[in-house]
């Protein structure tokens, strides 16, 4: 475990020097995610301005399933960076050398490079979205905090099934670009209660693709409304994505054949 | 006539290649399908309770939804995403060597993405209408020729951005981070999540100032008939005044950057 941690702390600093070599570059991309937190704040509350409910939740509620994929989105965008890199890897050969080296290949992978510009960004973020929070007219309560706290642990179980699944699909087919992209797209549709969209998408939404389960479930927990899902089973699919992913990503290795060396 | 001839073959071979990565092209259009999906799905849901929303009734907002997609798929459809990283690698000198206009090769390169583009929306559009029922109220003739005017003077200002953004390369590898700001600037600028003048007033002013609106905002309040003379004549006057100011900005650097341009052992 410690030498996980010694090799994660080496590619964060590696990542962090050439966020500085790249001053210009990452500020830019900084000031980007800014414009679009503002915007879709600014959008949130226009909204909150004009309406009384949305499906059964106030406007306030509302902000607080956005609030949650904004984190949960930001998060594992620091931590799995790496996944971004991977059909380059790939197509390279130098996949071949991750794994002939007595570390996981699925952690070098999955961890390559820690998005620094995000790490930085979560934290002005998280702490508006807590200020955000603090001055909304809302029903929470400790209990349901701890349960948040715990489905947001259990989201970032799912995330990391699913980046883990879009690596199978590069080790397949050295294709991850497209659907990583897909997957992006299809977690920002939780940026709203995933129970709006009709059927058969809500289900998918919520069992196949579990983007209701990392978002919606969370943000309803904490608001004391009544999930579409229960919580043992939110907690079951978090726990069991992780492991069919894992088996996946290693029935994925025995197909590999080293295309790109 | 052999002169368009090249062109013409282009056109073909460009559409040949947008059809060859068939999954990630399905993938591309899956994405846009379901961003408007999520965007039909949030206003209808937010119609449920209310006749009229910031001024537009529930049939003109999912009418604008609808147009926006079209208009985004025909006007921000582009290839040059990778402009900037073949000037800098080099790979541009093949085609400067060629008996063809860089420009009129790379215009071309555009138009057969958004045939593709134009196809697979209406297929999407086609599902879509089966689920929203939008009523889209056709305009006047008139309405009509200044709508395709202005969706001329969008593309037009759009091809120019990109030429602009691929300049970079001729200077500089590191292009993915303004791009990327400009994306998040179009992104709630160019109308797709929702119509700009839902906007507080002074951020609408101030918007409207900039290229970002003429994308798709300004092209379907033409359509919706929602603009009085005066704000035709104003908005039609700042996007061909954007259009000319961004020729005479890219020309100029574009000769620049041409004249000081090397490659070796491509």
């Amino acid at each position: 475990m410690n030498n996980y941690l010694k090799i994660w702390k080496i590619t964060a600093l590696n990542a962090l020097q050439e966020t500085f070599i790249n001053r210009a570059t990452n500020l830019l991309f900084f000031l980007g995610k800014i414009i679009r937190l503002t915007m879709s704040l600014l959008v949130l509350w226009l909204i909150k301005g004009q309406l009384s409910s949305f499906l059964t939740y106030t406007p306030n509620e509302i902000v607080i399933f956005f609030l949650t994929y904004q984190f949960i989105d930001n998060l594992s965008q620091v931590i799995y960076r790496g996944v971004y890199l991977f059909s380059s890897l790939v197509r390279s050969g130098e996949f071949d050398f991750l794994l002939i080296k007595p570390i996981s290949p699925l952690f070098r992978s999955l961890t390559g490079r820690p998005d620094v510009n995000d790490a930085i960004f979560i934290i002005p973020s998280t702490m508006i979205s807590v200020y955000l929070v603090s001055q909304l007219d809302l029903n929470i309560t400790l209990t349901s905090f701890l349960w948040y706290l715990l489905l947001l642990f259990n989201s970032l179980l799912i995330a990391t099934a699913m980046h883990i699944l879009v690596l199978v699909i590069g080790v397949l087919t050295t294709e991850v670009d497209g659907v990583i992209w897909m997957y992006r797209d299809l977690t920002r549709m939780g940026q709203f209660p995933v129970n709006m969209y009709m059927e058969p998408l809500r289900t998918i939404l919520f069992f196949l693709i579990p983007v209701g389960t990392m978002f919606t479930i969370p943000a309803q927990v904490l608001i004391n409304k009544p999930g579409q899902v229960s919580m043992v089973i939110t907690l079951l699919i978090g726990l069991s994505s992780l492991i069919v992913s894992y088996s996946l990503w290693l029935w994925s290795l025995k197909k590999y054949t080293s295309t790109g060396s | 006539m052999s002169y368009f001839r090249k062109y013409l073959i282009v056109l073909k071979l460009s559409w040949q290649n947008g059809l060859v990565y068939r999954t990630s092209l399905l993938m591309w259009r899956l994405r846009q399908f379901l961003s408007t999906l999520m965007s039909l799905t949030v206003w209808q849901v937010m119609f449920s309770g209310n006749q009229t929303l910031f001024n537009y009734q529930q049939q003109e907002m999912i009418s604008y939804i609808f147009l926006v997609s079209f208009l985004q798929s025909m006007i921000l459809a582009t290839i040059m995403h990778g402009l900037a990283a073949d000037i800098y690698s080099g790979k541009i000198s093949d085609i400067l060597l060629k008996p063809i206009n860089l420009f009129g090769y790379l215009a071309t390169l555009d138009l057969a993405d958004k045939f593709k583009n134009i196809i697979f929306t209406i297929i999407e559009a086609i599902i879509l209408a089966f689920i929203f029922h939008p009523v889209i109220i056709l305009p006047s003739l008139i309405n009509f020729g200044v709508f395709i005017f202005t969706i001329l003077i969008g593309v037009i200002l759009y091809f120019l951005i990109q030429l602009l953004f691929g300049s970079i390369g001729f200077w500089s590898p590191e292009t993915w981070a303004p791009r990327f700001l400009f994306m998040m600037f179009l992104e709630f600028t160019a109308g797709k999540l929702f119509p700009l003048d839902i906007l507080p007033k002074m951020v609408q002013n101030i918007v409207l100032l900039t290229p970002f609106p003429y994308f798709s905002y300004f092209q379907i309040q033409v359509f919706l008939n929602r603009l009085t003379t005066q704000q035709l004549i104003t908005y039609l006057a700042t996007s061909i005044f954007w259009t000319i100011l961004l020729t005479i900005v890219v020309g100029k650097i574009w000769k620049r950057g041409i004249k000081g341009y090397q490659a070796a052992g491509i």
